[in-house]
C-alpha cells in the first residue's frame, strides 16, 4: 500500500469517526438554533443543515490550487464539514435576511456566488462562513472533533432546486465529468431559473408596491 | 531599551533607562476566574518560548513614523516568572470571547490575524515589532503610552501567544533606611493591576484553520456604561463571539423560561430583575455577572441554570442590548386605585386581562382574567 494510500484512508477513518459522533448530531443542532433564530421572519420555505458526507470530504480534500495542495490540513481547513441552508421565496428576501444572519453569527467571510461572466449560467447564491455558535455545542463531544466554522447559504426556491440537482448530476466522486454539451444544458437551467427568480421577484415588489405595503 | 523589573514589586515594571534597581509600591493581584479553552491538548501547558516587548508611543492619526524599540526577555529570573505567570493563567484570565472579523467586502483575511500568524509562524523581534506598529497605529492620546509583550510558546501542534499591554502610570517609590526615608515620584511605571490593562490570547493547534477566535480582558469594558473599541475592535479587529443578539436572548430566554417554571418568590425575583434589567445601557454582561449584579438568590440562580444547556453558556461574555431583551422579557403592571397589582407579560396582557370602562368620566375599569391559581403566598408589608 502506498504512503498516499496510507493517508487517504487515514483521513477518511478520522473523518468518519468526526462524521458520527459529532458532525451529525451538530447538523440537526444547528438546523433546530437557525429555525428558532428565523422564528417570525417571512416567506422562508425551509431551515435545513446537514454534514459533508464521508466520500465528498475525501473527495474534495487532495484538491489542488495551482498545481498545489489546497489544504495542507483538511481536517483544520474545510469549512463546510456543516452546511446549513435557508431557502426562501424571492432574491429580495435573500437580502433582506443579510442583517438577520450577520445579528446572529459572527461571519469571517460572507459572498454572492455568481458566474465568472456576464455571458455564463450557473451556480448562484449567497453563501457565508459563520463560526458555530456555542450554544449548539454538547459538552460530552471531543472539542478536538468540533469544526470552528459552518457555512451556510441563503437561496431562493429556484437557486435551491437547480443546485441540488446539479450537484447530484455533477459531482459524483470516481465518475467522469460532465461533457460540454450537457455543461451546456445544465447552464441553460440555470438561465431559467434565473429568469424565474427575478420574475417572481419583480411581481413579489409590483404587488407588494400597490397594496402599499413594504417589501418586508 | 531596557525595561527593569522590581524584585519586591513582581507586577510592576520600571522603563529605568540608565536607572539604578529601585524598590516599588506593590499592586494586588486580581482575582481570577477559571475558563476552557479549544484546543487538542486540553488542559495540557504549552510552555513559553520566547518573549518580545515594546514600547508603543500613541501613533494613531499619522504624524510621522516613529521606530519602535523593542527587545527579548530572557527565559529567567523574576521578570519571566511574573510574564509565565501571565500567560499560564491567561485562559482563567482572559474571560471575553473574540473573534476575528473577515474585511468590509467579506473577504476571509484579517491584517491583525495575519500579523499574529507570522509572528507564530517565526517568532522574531522584527514580526513582533510589525504587531507593535500595529498597535501604534491604533493608539491615541488617550490611551498613551504602553508597554507590549508577546508571549509565546509551542507544545507538539499547539501554537499559544499572550499579547499583554500595560498602560503607563506614575508611581512613587520609597527607600527605608535605618534612620530615613527617602521617597522618589516616578514615571514611566507600568501596572497590571491598572483599569486600562489589556490582553488577549490566542491557542490553537492550526496556523492555517484556526487561530480566528482567542479570549481577551479589557478592564476599561469591566465598568457599566463604559466600552473600549481601542483594543478588541481597532487593534485586533474583532468582536465578540456571542452577537449582541444572541447573548441578550439567552439571557432573556433564559429568565422567561425559568420565571415560568418557578414558584411565586422566585418568579417575583426573575421578575423585578427583568424589568430593572430594562433600562441597562449597553454594556459588557455575562449571564453570571447578572445575576450578581440583581443579586438574585440561590433557588433563582439555579432556576435560570437549569434553562442553559451548558453552565459555560452563563460565563460567556456578550452586549447586552435593552431593545432586544425588551422585546422578548417585557412584562407589563398595572396598579388600581383598590390596591390591585396586575402583572402579565407584555406581549399578551391585553389577552391576560380583559378590560371594560365602567364609568368614562372617572376612567373606572373592571379587569377580568380566567386561570388555575398555580401559586398562592401571603408576604407581610414588612
Amino acid at each position: 500500500m502506498t504512503n498516499s494510500n496510507q493517508q487517504y484512508e487515514a483521513l477518511q477513518a478520522e473523518y468518519k469517526r468526526r462524521y458520527d459522533a459529532v458532525l451529525n448530531p451538530l447538523a440537526e443542532a444547528l438546523r433546530a438554533f437557525l429555525a428558532e433564530c428565523l422564528k417570525g421572519e417571512l416567506r422562508i420555505d425551509r431551515v435545513a443543515a446537514r454534514p459533508k458526507d464521508v466520500d465528498r470530504f475525501v473527495a474534495k480534500a487532495p484538491k489542488l490550487n495551482d498545481g498545489r495542495p489546497k489544504y495542507a490540513e483538511p481536517l483544520e481547513q474545510i469549512q463546510d464539514q456543516v452546511g446549513a441552508r435557508i431557502i426562501t421565496f424571492y432574491p429580495t428576501d435573500v437580502a433582506r435576511l443579510d442583517p438577520v444572519v450577520k445579528k446572529w453569527f459572527n461571519p469571517i467571510e460572507f459572498r454572492d456566488h455568481v458566474p465568472e461572466s456576464e455571458w455564463e449560467f450557473g451556480y448562484f447564491g449567497r453563501h457565508y462562513v459563520l463560526a458555530i455558535p456555542t450554544d449548539v455545542i454538547d459538552d460530552r463531544w471531543d472539542k478536538a472533533m468540533i469544526p470552528r466554522f459552518f457555512e451556510l447559504q441563503v437561496k431562493t426556491l429556484f437557486e435551491h432546486a437547480w443546485s441540488e440537482a446539479e450537484h447530484d448530476l455533477g459531482y459524483k466522486p470516481g465518475e467522469q465529468p460532465l461533457t460540454s454539451d450537457e455543461t451546456r444544458r445544465l447552464a441553460y437551467t440555470s438561465a431559467q431559473a434565473w429568469g424565474a427568480d427575478r420574475m417572481f421577484d419583480e411581481l413579489f415588489r409590483a404587488r407588494t408596491a400597490k397594496a402599499g405595503r413594504a417589501t418586508v | 531599551m531596557r525595561v527593569k523589573f522590581e524584585s519586591r514589586a513582581p507586577l510592576a515594571f520600571h522603563d529605568s533607562g540608565a536607572h539604578t534597581h529601585r524598590r516599588l509600591v506593590r499592586a494586588n493581584v486580581v482575582a481570577l476566574n477559571w475558563h476552557k479553552t479549544r484546543g487538542p491538548s486540553w488542559g495540557a501547558t504549552v510552555p513559553v518560548q520566547q518573549i518580545h516587548t515594546y514600547l508603543v508611543h500613541p501613533g494613531k492619526g499619522g504624524g510621522g513614523a516613529r521606530q519602535i524599540n523593542g527587545t527579548g526577555v530572557a527565559l529567567r529570573d523574576r521578570l519571566f516568572n511574573l510574564l509565565d505567570g501571565i500567560y499560564s493563567r491567561s485562559e482563567q484570565e482572559c474571560v471575553i470571547d473574540i473573534i476575528f472579523k473577515p474585511t468590509d467586502g467579506g473577504v476571509q483575511q484579517n491584517d491583525c490575524r495575519d500579523l499574529i500568524c507570522a509572528y507564530l509562524t517565526d517568532p522574531t523581534l522584527p514580526n513582533g515589532r510589525a504587531i507593535a506598529e500595529r498597535l501604534e497605529s491604533q493608539t491615541d492620546k488617550r490611551s498613551g503610552l504602553g508597554l507590549l509583550f508577546l508571549i509565546s510558546g509551542r507544545e507538539g501542534r499547539d501554537h499559544k501567544i499572550v499579547i499583554s499591554r500595560f498602560p503607563t502610570d506614575s508611581a512613587i517609590l520609597v527607600e527605608e533606611n535605618p534612620r530615613t526615608l527617602d521617597v522618589e515620584f516616578l514615571e514611566r511605571v507600568f501596572m497590571k493591576n491598572k483599569t486600562s490593562y489589556k490582553a488577549v490570547m490566542y491557542r490553537d493547534s492550526s496556523l492555517r484553520g484556526g487561530i480566528w477566535s482567542g479570549k481577551a480582558i479589557d478592564k476599561q469594558i469591566s465598568f457599566a456604561g463604559e466600552s473600549s473599541d481601542y483594543w478588541i475592535a481597532d487593534f485586533l479587529l474583532s468582536a465578540f463571539a456571542v452577537t449582541p443578539t444572541q447573548g441578550t436572548r439567552r439571557l432573556g430566554t433564559a429568565l422567561r423560561e425559568a420565571a415560568k417554571k418557578s414558584d411565586i418568590d422566585v418568579k417575583q425575583e426573575i421578575i423585578a430583575a427583568a424589568t430593572l434589567a430594562g433600562r441597562l445601557g449597553r454594556q459588557a454582561i455575562s449571564i453570571n455577572d447578572f445575576e450578581q449584579r440583581f443579586n438574585l438568590s440561590q433557588a433563582a440562580r439555579e432556576a435560570i441554570s437549569n434553562e442553559l444547556k451548558s453552565p459555560r453558556l452563563a460565563e460567556e461574555q456578550f452586549e447586552f442590548v435593552a431593545a432586544e431583551f425588551n422585546e422578548l422579557l417585557a412584562f407589563r403592571s398595572k396598579e388600581l386605585s383598590n390596591g390591585a397589582m396586575l402583572t402579565a407579560p407584555s406581549a399578551n396582557f391585553d389577552d391576560v386581562f380583559k378590560q371594560e370602562i365602567v364609568d368614562e368620566a372617572t376612567h373606572e375599569t373592571k379587569f377580568t382574567t380566567q386561570g388555575t391559581v398555580v401559586n398562592d403566598k401571603l408576604k407581610p408589608t414588612v
